[in-house]
């Protein structure tokens, strides 16, 4: 070596070193075709550009082998948590059937009966009718006159809605049983299912189509970089969070509802919502993604069959919302929960808000309080929502709802007043829809072998990716705070510069956006020298498993 | 609207009516785009959701839905002249949500009317005749001011 760098020192010694072993160059006749072979022409315009960076992050995405690095890939951008909209189950504004229509782009249809699909089950669910019917007003009057619970109430939920759903769910669990126990010898898919109750429900997505926040916008308006694309869309994180009061899953999923031929029908159309969500009552919380349809990923149930869920909250609506107002709650609560639930389910699919379903998914949702029951059947036959396609997507979600029925007029003296059959029967029908085998591929976008992380072999990389996911879907405050900035600052720093002679240490100082940090962006933990490996390692921090999008 | 405090009251005084509360709502252009069903209003800080429902269902007979109010941070700015950084007023934000039916359109409050332009255009020409009549009054004695004339 040093005789070959010997020649900076002596230029002409370069000439006297001997080059034993060059050749002359070779022509590689590899690289010539007969035809001219030319790389694609791109458009090299500043937003199909940026167009492309979005795609390849997608194609990424869809590349991941596992479920739970797909979502860790989907919260790579934000450190602090992406800054979402959040639908909450229980809390419903004024007027917000049309937001959350396009939110999960739902066309809803209210019916008086149940789908043509359910027809075939007819005759099975009268028989079951009359077996159960005299359990089920039994139920209903112990739940209601028989048992005295003594209900916890917290103070963040008004006292109202939360005996109500205790309530509800108390009925709930009573009637499932009754109707679990009558049709386990007389449907096979009820004994193979799992029941769950108070479930959590999260799904998480991006929507397109929403018009830019007036901060967003004040804040283009004084960079150069937006000067002609002030009004570029953005897309706004989406996040559900809800809690059923009981859920029924199986192995298999359900069958669709209409045919996936038929989805791309024009005729279901889903009106276009532009406003800003804070208008109608929708406000943002920074969090991260998750989805989480009340099981972990690698459950052998993953495909949720039927959810009850209670309609407490209605209780807690203003007089002046009206009645007509709080039908459409019911629908927008039934509309989101369907939604979330299978959207979750179908990130455990692998599919998520970037890389779309290619078949569908159908869950069917009760809501009641005991007495009142409107049913629901949902048809998931896209994730893609965010602003790319929001406009070019032919794909909608379907739902089909009935309005809020009487399962029965009055308890009177220890007995039920008016059973109303055509419901339970209804309910029957919905427990009898059964699953089946679907037969094309139902994980195309997970590995061949690795297809969540436990059937991860690296010991490090999987106990590192499970802890990782758990904290991150737990949504647990950071330990170190978001860098704040403080009042006399804005005002005496940032807005008027008064205080110059100061040196410039704060992060909006030195040009640091603290929510531009990426969730890798840190350092990983120390190893203390005593545990390095012998003899000698210069390795000083543990290795992280971040998924390289 | 009184612009002044009622006293408070105290045991032995004769008992004090209040008609006139300190009341008032000024109807503001949205800031954001709002739905056609959402008036804004900047209201006195004294007033609640309530005050606000009932200020306008009472006096002015508008249906309310739902009122949403919020306090808005006043701008800061410097003194001119003095270079010191004030504060200008809060000011209390009230949204008010009609029912679904009813639309609301801010009032174009300076419209022009249809003959407008040309009642401007009219009183123009005239205002540059006479002035083209003074100039030729005037044009052999162009040094003296035109107060100095008959």
């Amino acid at each position: 070596m040093q005789l070959l760098s010997v020649h900076r020192t002596f230029p002409r010694f370069k000439q006297l070193i001997f080059r034993g072993y060059s050749q002359a160059v070779q022509i590689q006749n590899e690289d010539y075709t007969d035809a001219p072979v030319y790389p694609p022409i791109l458009d090299l315009s500043l937003p199909a550009k940026k167009l492309r960076t979005r795609q390849s992050l997608h194609k990424k995405i869809q590349n991941i082998n596992t479920v739970e690095e797909k979502q860790i890939a989907l919260n790579m951008p934000r450190y602090y948590g992406w800054q979402s909209i959040v639908l909450n189950e229980n809390k419903i504004p004024f007027n917000a059937m049309p937001l959350v229509q396009h939110y999960t782009r739902t066309h809803f249809q209210l019916l008086d009966k149940l789908p043509d699909i359910y027809a075939e089950s007819s005759a099975t669910a009268d028989i079951v009718l009359q077996e159960i019917k005299s359990c089920i007003e039994e139920c209903i009057v112990t739940e209601n006159e028989g048992v005295e619970r003594n209900f916890v109430t917290s103070l963040n939920i008004p006292e109202k809605q939360q005996i109500a759903d205790a309530h509800t769910r108390n009925i709930v669990k009573q009637i499932n049983r009754i109707i679990l126990n009558n049709l386990t010898d007389k449907v096979s898919h009820v004994l193979s299912s799992q029941v769950d109750y108070n479930p959590r429900h999260e799904a998480f997505w991006f929507v397109g189509g929403v018009q830019l926040p007036s901060t967003v916008l004040k804040w283009r308006k004084k960079q150069k970089y937006y000067k002609n694309r002030l009004h570029e869309p953005l897309d706004r994180p989406v996040q559900y969070k809800g809690s059923p009061l009981l859920t029924i899953r199986n192995h298999l999923p359900l069958k669709p509802i209409i045919p996936y031929s038929e989805i791309e029908n024009p005729d279901f159309k889903v009106p276009k919502f532009s406003h800003c969500p804070k208008t109608v009552g929708y406000f943002t919380e920074f969090r991260h993604g998750t989805n989480i349809p009340g099981f972990w990923p690698g459950d052998f149930d993953e495909f949720g069959l039927l959810s009850f869920h209670g309609r407490g909250h209605i209780l807690d609506r203003k007089d002046s919302f009206g009645q007509e107002d709080n039908l459409e709650a019911l629908h927008c609560q039934a509309i989101q929960a369907s939604f979330g639930w299978l959207l979750a389910q179908a990130n455990y699919q692998g599919f998520t808000t970037f890389n779309d379903l290619t078949y569908p998914l159908v869950t069917q949702t009760v809501v009641t309080d005991g007495q009142m029951v409107s049913f629901y059947a949902y048809q998931l036959n896209t994730t893609v929502i965010h602003s790319d396609e929001v406009d070019i997507n032919p794909k909608h979600n379907i739902c089909f709802g009935t309005k809020p029925m009487k399962l029965y007029e009055s308890i009177e003296n220890g007995s039920v007043k008016g059973l109303n059959e055509d419901v339970l029967k209804m309910l029957i029908q919905f427990y009898l829809n059964a699953p089946e085998e679907r037969d094309h591929e139902m994980k195309p976008y997970l590995g061949k072998e690795e297809q969540i992380i436990a059937d991860i072999e690296d010991d490090n990389k999987r106990c590192w990716l499970e802890s990782t996911y758990k904290h991150l879907v737990s949504n647990r405050p950071k330990h170190n705070l978001i860098p704040e900035v403080y009042d006399w600052e804005k005002i005496y720093k940032i807005q008027f510069n008064t205080r110059f002679y100061e040196a410039r240490r704060r992060p909006f100082e030195l040009d640091i956006n603290p929510f531009q940090r990426r969730l890798d962006e840190h350092l990983p933990p120390y190893i203390p020298k005593v545990l390095r490996p012998y003899p000698k390692s210069k390795k000083k921090f543990e290795t992280t498993y971040y998924p390289k999008v | 609207m009184s612009t002044r405090w009622y006293p408070l009251y105290q045991r032995g005084n004769p008992q004090l009516r209040v008609f006139l509360p300190n009341f008032w709502m000024k109807l503001v252009r949205s800031s954001v785009n709002q739905l056609p069903n959402v008036v804004q209003f900047h209201c006195s800080m004294e007033m609640t959701k309530h005050d606000i429902k009932n200020y306008l269902e009472k006096i002015y007979n508008i249906p309310v839905v739902e009122v949403k109010t919020r306090i808005a941070m006043g701008k800061f700015r410097k003194d001119v002249g003095k270079g010191y950084i004030v504060k200008d007023d809060d000011i209390k934000f009230a949204y008010v949500t009609l029912p679904k039916t009813m639309k609301f359109e801010f009032p174009n409050i300076f419209e022009k009317k249809k003959g407008d332009t040309e009642d401007d255009m009219k009183s123009l020409d005239e205002a540059k005749k006479s002035f083209k009549g003074f100039i030729q009054r005037n044009k052999d004695r162009s040094d003296v001011p035109s107060w100095f004339t008959i």
